[in-house]
């Protein structure tokens, strides 16, 4: 074990110390160019900032230390997923469809006359299956067409998208309120864990899941063969894996992991515990993970911090609408320009690992 | 009358041209190269002689480190392809550059400024020259021989009076190249005056009118093509100095290891790469496969791999069928394989010494436990042996292989393989691209191999490794094999005319022996 932390620590060589140093010259940037945003729009930069702080890092309440966890949540799996992707040479970006897709599995099991204790490891498996699912089909256009993941997966991002909207319009309806799906009954439900707030054992079970997604990456046979196709199609051929269904287990496993995250997403989150309208309470998680992705590197143990900002950006939202009156609008462009500019130094990194892998694919000199 | 003597008959005059490439490889040793107005001018060498490089200079796509060049009697100095153009030098690469979803007319004229050549202009030059290609087809819907007069069609538009050919025959049928050569002597009619690279005797023989041969970045000598024969040619080309000699010592080998019947394959462009091919490697010897590369032999190799699919025939290792078993049981069953393509193939670049000593032993039990999750510290055990035995000079075991030098990075390669106590090694262009020092090392290694009673089976395109190091060899032409020789006893215009497209018999008869 020690000999491990201390392989862990000789890695964190000059290329991480100035990753570390990107990262905090892209978040300056991109808290500037927010806080030009809100003078732009009439309202006191400072005053925002210092409400978005103080209603998401606030350590002398556990409430909004809290609330930032709980935003974590999603977003740690849908990292996850597109981390996989990148592990295997691939870019990803299905989370956001999967997660509806899980969610649905969840309500769908939530519609049935069950044993109570049934409820919530029924909803997590139907929920997370649906989402490796629509992984397992966009990573068979891969495989039989060679269809670009990119587009068949943005693709499959609507189906979901208006599936998920059929159902809860006519399948799976609230007949007592019209704007949201039944609810998960009490039994399914996740136990909060910090009473008044949303912080639920669904962050528990997200982390784990972060853990065990990191073993399968660094050290089983499927994630190595994962890591080697990525790195290199014919070494993973010459090694004697087959690159074709590995790359179709890094889409499934991605899909099983954004499906966990629309499970959770009704399991354990108050008060709703259901599919609003539009899938307002699911939108944009997927592509918020892409962006936390990034920012740690792709690496999932990474996410974990990473994920942070985009929690404290979500629970402080509330802080900065109440307490300095800045408009939802304002607040949600502010919020992509910090994660836009966070995403940069990590983008960039992964830019030039494609780049050399290109180099490596390029023509044989004569 | 001579007309190479008059200056004003000469095309293109190449003075003393030097070329050393950033890293270091000297590619031409001071080449002088003359093109005479009219003339279809041979450019016959091995890999790696320079005939490429040379004729990139020519066409300004590389500088070259030292000398000069004259076209039409000026000097010039090229500073890029569009330059050269412009002086009326034009380059057909083997691959060729083509745009796959635009038409062959939209393909000639792309790039032309100002006015472009209307189609009824190149619909007349097709008939003037006499190549046929469909005009308004997708060209990556055309098969190859057309696409590449679809690029000879691009040059010549561009009114290009040197006409550069690198290996133009390579992916054509017989009937493909009797076209070529048929328009090809329709363009020297009209003044034009061509370049022919290969390493094809035949072809030289059949089209040109001077041949120049390169070796190693050297020019052997320039002869008029109907005063020579194929057999001096072959000894201008592969005539050699013996590098270093390996102590071998004689050795009785027994018993099939390896045995290749009548096998097909095919290419990655659907062509047929092998041809029927049938060879068996004993155990205790090494046999090697010459021939310029591009003769099937890394589709040979990939099929004997499992990395390609067999069209027909078969493989046996050790007298076990293999020939449509997956590539993890043939590891299994004893077969260790070195890859041409370190970088691509054998290595996952970005990866540690520790992860890349276990490639293609993931399947092994002694690295992987019940639940399929890796032995590390067994990898890292079995990496430091392979590091410490093969005497690889790395920082440390964690560092990414791209951080190794080529010669450490093939050191890895072969030790990990080796590691695999395999009854049959097939090593393919071991020692590509390494120093002496390394190369020597792994020579010797392939050596002992064979001595401890191994079967290698050793394809290179370096020939001098070849013939050292086989107790017998096959030389690979056309997917094909021209016949086996024993290296200690046959000439080299015989294994040069081999290389060359003659069959052994005909070798014979021609008086080559």
């Amino acid at each position: 074990m020690s000999a491990y932390l201390s392989r862990l620590a000789s890695k964190a060589s000059m290329e991480n110390l100035s990753y570390l140093f990107n990262i905090v010259i892209a978040m300056l940037v991109g808290f500037l160019l927010g806080a030009l945003l809100i003078a732009w729009g009439g309202y006191d930069p400072i005053l925002a900032y210092a409400s978005l702080v103080d209603t998401s890092l606030n350590v002398s309440d556990p409430y909004y230390i809290a609330m930032t966890l709980s935003f974590t949540t999603p977003v740690m799996l849908t990292a996850l997923t597109f981390a996989v992707g990148v592990r295997a040479g691939l870019f990803n970006i299905g989370a956001e469809g999967q997660v509806y897709m899980g969610a649905l599995g969840a309500i769908m099991v939530a519609s049935l006359k069950l044993p109570p204790t049934l409820y919530l490891p029924l909803a997590i498996l139907v929920g997370s299956l649906l989402g490796g699912l629509w992984g397992l089909i966009a990573g068979l256009f891969k495989a039989l067409r060679n269809v670009n993941e990119v587009v068949s997966t943005i693709m499959l991002n609507w189906i979901a998208f208006w599936i998920v909207e059929y159902a809860r319009v006519y399948v799976y309806f609230n007949p007592l309120r019209a704007e949201k799906t039944i609810s998960m009954p009490p039994p399914g439900r996740l136990p909060i864990i910090v009473p008044g707030s949303e912080l639920s054992l669904s962050y528990v079970i997200s982390l784990a899941t972060v853990v065990i997604v990191y073993f399968i990456i660094w050290n089983t046979r499927l994630g190595y063969n994962i890591r080697v196709t990525g790195i290199s199609y014919h070494a993973a051929k010459y090694s004697g894996a087959n690159p074709t269904l590995t790359t179709l287990y890094a889409f499934v496993l991605g899909g099983l992991v954004s499906g966990l995250a629309g499970v959770l997403e009704i399991c354990g989150r108050p008060p709703e515990y259901a599919i609003t309208t539009g899938a307002s309470n699911l939108a944009g998680l997927g592509f918020d993970g892409i962006a936390v992705s990034l920012i740690g590197l792709n690496h999932p143990l990474l996410i974990i911090p990473a994920s942070i900002v985009i929690g404290m950006l979500s629970a402080g939202s509330r802080g900065m609408q109440i307490r300095a009156g800045v408009p939802l609008e304002l607040v949600k462009g502010v919020q992509g320009l910090i994660i836009i500019s966070l995403a940069v130094p990590g983008f960039t990194y992964m830019l030039k690992r494609i780049k050399l892998k290109r180099s490596l694919r390029g023509v044989e000199g004569a | 009358m001579d007309l190479m003597s008059s200056s004003s008959g000469k095309a293109v005059v190449m003075s003393n041209i030097v070329k050393v490439y950033p890293d270091g490889t000297v590619a031409l040793r001071g080449v002088n190269f003359e093109l005479s107005k009219g003339e279809i001018h041979g450019l016959l060498g091995e890999n790696g002689a320079g005939k490429t490089t040379l004729m990139k200079i020519l066409s300004g796509l590389l500088k070259p480190t030292k000398g000069e060049i004259f076209v039409k009697g000026s000097k010039v100095v090229l500073k890029s392809a569009s330059h050269a153009l412009s002086l009326g030098i034009g380059m057909v690469h083997q691959h060729l550059s083509l745009v796959p979803v635009f038409t062959g007319y939209e393909n000639i004229v792309l790039g032309i400024k100002g006015v472009k050549p209307s189609r009824k202009d190149v619909e007349e030059l097709m008939r003037k020259v006499g190549l046929e290609a469909p005009l308004d087809v997708a060209v990556e819907d055309l098969p190859l021989g057309v696409r590449q007069r679809i690029e000879i069609l691009k040059m010549l538009v561009r009114n290009v009076d040197v006409l550069i050919l690198d290996e133009p025959t390579t992916n054509l049928t017989p009937i493909e190249t009797r076209e070529l050569f048929k328009s090809l002597r329709v363009l020297k009619e009209y003044g034009k005056t061509i370049v022919f690279i290969t390493h094809k005797l035949r072809e030289a023989m059949e089209v040109t009118d001077r041949i120049t041969v390169l070796r190693r970045g050297k020019v052997v000598g320039t002869v008029k093509t109907s005063e020579t024969n194929p057999v001096e040619l072959a000894k201008m080309m592969v005539g050699r100095e013996v590098v270093f000699s390996i102590e071998k010592t004689p050795k009785e080998p027994q018993g099939d290891a390896l045995k290749v019947e009548d096998l097909w394959v095919m290419s990655d462009l659907g062509t047929q790469a092998v041809k029927g091919v049938s060879f068996n490697v004993r155990f205790g010897e090494i046999f090697g496969i010459a021939g310029v590369e591009g003769n099937g032999q890394t589709e040979l190799v990939e099929a004997i791999a499992g990395l390609r699919n067999v069209v027909r025939g078969r493989i046996y290792l050790d007298n076990v069928d293999i020939t449509y078993k997956h590539t993890k049981d043939r590891y299994s069953l004893g077969l260790a394989y070195i890859p041409e393509d370190r970088v691509k193939t054998a290595l996952a670049m970005d990866m540690s010494v520790v992860e890349n000593s276990i490639l293609s032993l993931q399947w092994n039990s002694a690295f992987v436990s019940k639940l399929l999750s890796i032995k590390w510290s067994e990898a890292r055990k079995h990496a430091d042996r392979i590091v410490k035995k093969f005497d690889i000079l790395v920082k440390s075991l964690d560092s990414p292989v791209k951080s190794l030098s080529g010669g450490n990075q093939q050191k890895l390669v072969v030790g990990r393989e080796l590691s695999k106590e395999p009854k049959v090694v097939v090593a393919a262009q071991p020692t590509r691209g390494l120093d002496v020092g390394a190369t020597e090392y792994i020579r010797k290694l392939l050596i002992q191999l064979r001595d401890a009673g191994k079967a290698v089976l050793l394809v290179s395109s370096d020939l001098d490794e070849v013939l050292t190091l086989s107790d017998r060899v096959a030389v690979m032409y056309e997917g094909k094999i021209m016949g086996v020789v024993d290296p200690s006893r046959v000439s080299e215009e015989v294994i040069g005319m081999m290389m060359g497209g003659y069959t052994l018999d005909q070798v014979r008869g021609l008086g080559g022996v």
